[in-house]
């Protein structure tokens, strides 16, 4: 049996049938040693206020569901042990995001500008079954493999402070995962989302803050894919003053 | 408390029929943590735009002849033009380092066949040429050219 220490958590709580603005809930939760914080919110949620809203799923940091603000910072709360933090803890929901209740945001938002980016390999002509599978090396594969390792859990997007000032900004997730087809070897499409890069919302609102990359949980870097789509959505554009059909393809 | 976000930060285009709270700003926006050295690198712009509009002074100044070019070395006497210029040089060196810092990871894996070399080759390289066009412009300006 782990030793069990009383801890104090401070929620945001947000009713949008009640509440006119987000208040906080106090609780005090018996923490065992190697809880994670959202086993204290469980523990809250099964044993304390069965009202409490928030999202999980897996609990192992694959499914990017439990993304939170705890003491401030953007967390998975299922990869952040309990002990790493004080006697009080504060957890709110993600910032940047509008809140729909208690803990949980609005996540329509980021996924119409992930669909934007179009994150799937396009062709401009689909190999025939017969023809065999798209091969790729080893080496193609490191190119953009990093990048395909996000769980769009978020985090990102809460602690860049662009995203909280410039609504259209796409954001370090979705260009991430866009620019991740960009290097791959199998995909033609670089230059439909260069020119999305391009656009509304473009790759060059970000001023490199780098938090996109400092909490993510993945080590996925999506400051370094921003920062490269830059550069290489440069190379595409003047690659389609002086060539016909572009950059890439 | 954090700050107020863009109501319209990451709100769908057509927004859902629940109220929902308004975004925030990420805890310690602009003054806290890593956001301060942020913030920091972005405010030296203000000096740049300043020192922009000290040399484009200077540059007029120097129509008026002799007489001018004594004018701005006058100025450039100044101690509030030397405190200045001391920020100036602060300012300087704290964005080449951190733009140093950050230079690496923007490059792509490849631009055609070719690819970067390693981080820290690349650094190296940075802080070469750096450090090798301060001594030759410090050279050029100590009169060694001519």
């Amino acid at each position: 049996m782990s030793d069990v220490q009383i801890k104090k958590f401070v929620v945001t709580r947000f009713d949008p049938d009640k509440d006119e603005v987000p208040r906080t809930d106090t609780f005090e939760v018996p923490c065992q040693s190697d809880w994670m914080v959202l086993d204290a919110l469980n523990f809250i949620k099964d044993q304390l206020d069965g009202s409490l809203s928030y999202r999980w799923s897996c609990r192992m940091a694959v499914c990017g569901s439990c993304g939170m603000n705890v003491d401030g910072a953007p967390t998975l709360t299922c990869k952040s042990p309990l002990s790493s933090y004080g006697d009080t803890v504060e957890v709110t929901p993600l910032s940047n995001f509008p809140v729909i209740r208690d803990l949980v945001v609005e996540l329509d938002g980021f996924m119409e500008k992930l669909k934007a980016v179009k994150p799937w390999i396009i062709r401009a002509k689909e190999k025939a079954v017969e023809e065999g599978p798209y091969r790729q090396s080893p080496e193609e594969l490191e190119d953009f493999k990093q990048f395909s390792l996000c769980i769009n859990c978020m985090l990102c997007y809460a602690a860049c402070p662009v995203v909280g000032n410039e609504p259209d900004f796409i954001g370090p997730a979705a260009i991430a995962l866009g620019y991740r087809y960009n290097l791959d070897s199998r995909d033609e499409g670089a230059s439909e989302r260069n020119a999305i890069f391009r656009g509304e919302g473009s790759v060059y609102s970000c001023s490199f803050a780098n938090e996109c990359s400092e909490v993510c949980p993945e080590n996925v870097d999506p400051a370094a894919a921003i920062n490269q789509a830059k550069l290489s959505g440069l190379v595409d554009w003047a690659a389609s003053l002086v060539l016909p059909r572009g950059g890439k393809d | 408390m954090a700050r107020a976000a863009h109501p319209q930060a990451m709100q769908p285009k057509k927004p859902g029929t629940t109220r929902t709270a308004p975004p925030k700003m990420p805890d310690g926006f602009p003054g806290k943590g890593r956001y301060r050295t942020y913030v920091a690198f972005e405010t030296t712009g203000l000096i740049y735009l300043l020192m922009g509009f000290i040399i484009l002074r200077a540059i007029w100044q120097l129509g008026a002849g002799e007489a001018g070019w004594n004018g701005v070395m006058d100025a450039y006497r100044n101690p509030i033009m030397i405190g200045f210029h001391v920020l100036a040089l602060v300012g300087v060196i704290f964005v080449g380092v951190r733009f140093f810092w950050l230079f690496p990871k923007a490059q792509p894996p490849r631009i055609g066949p070719v690819r970067p070399p390693p981080a820290a080759i690349l650094k190296g390289m940075l802080y070469s040429v750096w450090i090798g066009t301060t001594l030759v412009m410090t050279w050029v300006l100590a009169g060694g050219a001519f």
